[in-house]
């Protein structure tokens, strides 16, 4: 940790701030919607914006994947004239916690990976990352300490920590640094700030413990052995299939292509929806076949596309912690249960050898 | 090539769809463009008495006389389209099934209920074949605009399989359960892009049961809610009642 990385704001000013960074771009922040619930949305001035939130109902996974995303435009005249497409505009997400920053990385990880995503790279590359630590658990969904998710590491380009009276912001790249010169509200850290500041990590590993019975590093044992645990047979009857989990997690990235004509029946483009290996189509085939129709098979592909196939592709685990899929899940399928259940069958099976 | 010829019809139902097709808008400029429309009672006098490209049937079949003449404009139609939740999945109507037609018939007609006989409601597809399905209760105009593109360039057009829930969800609506409220969106088939939904209204079910409900599950999330099951049965046959003519 270098002094002069990092930067102190006072936090009476935290409303200059984003009134002034909303001058520099569009802005998206964390805006309360009711009920507990949360939306990253595009702000007009700081008083929308809720510093203290539970993880947004979609993450902001939805700004470098848009819903519903144009790929190419095309027109069907005497020839066919076909126009690759891309959408993107500068944007600063502010307020994002470090659980939705490593989802950020995961999908950067997967799109960069060939074959490239060229819009989605283009995209990212306009976008600035503002970082907002949390000090404690948002609720008992959250699993972020088991995978890693609870400090910040890499992946944005300021971060805020909010400290007893001001909020002590790490610089972590050029688009940031430039914010901080830009809004000029910023003072240097001093040491005492960075004593500080690592008082309140020090506190806060104590209060963020590894929340699964096991760790990071047994995974892919503990996937290989469980194939057929018993828990995707409750699973079975528990969901609903409906693909809540997989379109609120900030990791998920599987899209349906589809077209569109205008009414001349000339003009039209394709685009990419979100779509979720939780719903009936997804794996149906030509000749009506279902490679994966039980709601067993599709839960455990979701669970295993979280954590084994990856960490076998790209060395990470592409579940971030943030809580989200058993947070709105009906059927209160829990993420930190599953695992328990997987965890306790497997070493049942272990005694049972040895004995 | 001269343009598709294009008919509305009606049978049992309130003609709210048709309303929808007439108030689409702008886009209704560019539909005559490309179609010819020779019959639609609701917005013109004129009748055609040759065939059809495409029919557009709105509303249920529920005496003899609507029978012979949803026959007869099939008969006459290259394509035939179920128009709305009455014509797609019996509608509101089908709830007639939940009683005895005598007794139905009295409760409408008094003592002359016998110049008025009755059937049991069916919807389109169960008394002809149906091409095109067009969900909603009623119809959501961009998805009529989909289907009719789909009609003209000879491609099917499939109604989402899955649920309401996907498409509230990529909306960020609040969960209608988070309020407290019991909403038909998680076995409701999508297509309408949650449009009650994000107008703050709850999911009426209007578009259908989904194709492979988990209907035990379901129970155990009602019961979690602390909601009776025969009140969701019965906001389910609001729509659905015809449904078991299908399994026939």
């Amino acid at each position: 940790m270098k002094t002069e990385h990092y930067r102190i704001l006072e936090k009476s000013k935290i409303t200059d701030f984003l009134d002034k960074l909303n001058t520099i771009s569009k802005v998206a922040a964390p805006v309360y919607k009711g009920f507990n619930n949360y939306a990253f949305q595009t702000i007009k001035s700081a008083e929308e914006v809720s510093l203290k939130y539970i993880p947004t109902v979609i993450p902001p996974k939805k700004y470098f994947l848009p819903t519903n995303e144009s790929l190419l435009e095309f027109s069907l005249g005497n020839e066919l004239k076909v126009e690759p497409t891309v959408e993107y505009e500068n944007l600063i997400l502010f307020g994002v916690h470090t659980c939705d920053i490593a989802g950020i990385r995961c999908l950067n990880m997967v799109l960069s990976d060939k074959p490239k995503d060229t819009a989605y790279l283009i995209r990212k590359k306009h976008i600035t990352i503002i970082g907002l630590e949390c000090n404690d658990y948002c609720d008992e969904f959250a699993s972020c300490a088991f995978v890693g998710a609870h400090l910040p590491t890499t992946g944005y380009d300021l971060m805020f920590t909010e400290l007893e009276d001001y909020f002590i912001v790490h610089i972590h790249s050029s688009k940031g640094s430039d914010i901080i010169e830009k809004t000029g509200l910023f003072k240097p850290a001093q040491t005492i700030s960075m004593e500080e500041l690592k008082a309140l990590r020090e506190k806060k590993s104590a209060i963020f413990n590894n929340e699964i019975p096991t760790e990071r590093r047994y995974l892919p044992d503990l996937f290989d052995r469980s194939f057929n645990a018993s828990i995707w047979k409750e699973l079975e009857q528990k969901c609903l299939s409906c693909g809540n989990c997989t379109a609120v997690c900030p990791t998920c990235y599987c899209f349906d292509i589809k077209e569109n004509v205008d009414l001349s029946l000339k003009v039209g483009e394709r685009y990419r929806v979100w779509f979720s290996c939780q719903l009936d189509p997804f794996a149906k085939v030509a000749g009506g076949i279902d490679f994966r129709r039980e709601r067993s098979a599709r839960q455990r592909h979701r669970f295993y596309r979280k954590f084994r196939y990856h960490i076998d592709r790209y060395g990470m685990v592409f579940c971030t912690g943030c809580g989200r899929c058993s947070r709105t899940c009906m059927a209160g399928i829990k993420l930190k249960e599953v695992l328990t259940s997987l965890i306790r069958e497997s070493e049942a099976k272990i005694w049972r050898k040895w004995l | 090539m001269s343009k598709p010829k294009v008919a509305f019809f009606d049978f049992a139902c309130c003609e709210g769809c048709q309303l929808q097709v007439a108030n689409i808008g702008e886009p209704l400029l560019d539909v005559l463009d490309i179609v010819q429309i020779v019959e639609f009672r609701e917005v013109m006098s004129e009748k055609w008495n040759g065939d059809f490209d495409v029919a557009f049937v709105e509303g249920s079949i529920t005496d003899e006389h609507a029978v012979e003449r949803i026959k007869k404009i099939r008969e006459r139609s290259k394509i035939l389209v179920a128009l709305g939740s009455c014509a797609t999945i019996g509608g509101v109507n089908g709830m007639k099934n939940s009683f005895d037609l005598e007794e139905v018939g009295k409760y409408v007609y008094g003592e002359s209920y016998k110049f008025f006989p009755t059937l049991h409601t069916k919807a389109v597809h169960q008394v002809v074949p149906v091409d095109y399905f067009i969900n909603g209760c009623p119809i959501y105009q961009p998805e009529f605009l989909t289907v009719l593109k789909c009609i003209l360039q000879g491609i099917p057009y499939y109604v989402p399989e899955y649920p309401v829930c996907v498409e509230c969800k990529l909306n960020e609506n609040v969960c209608m359960y988070d309020r407290g409220v019991t909403c038909m969106g998680p076995v409701t088939k999508a297509g309408c892009n949650s449009w009650c939904i994000n107008n703050g209204n709850i999911c009426y079910g209007c578009r259908g049961l989904t194709i492979n409900p988990n209907t035990e599950g379901l129970k155990e999330v009602l019961k979690n809610y602390k909601i009776p099951e025969d009140f969701l049965i019965k906001k389910i046959e609001m729509y659905n009642k015809c449904k078991e003519f299908d399994k026939s």
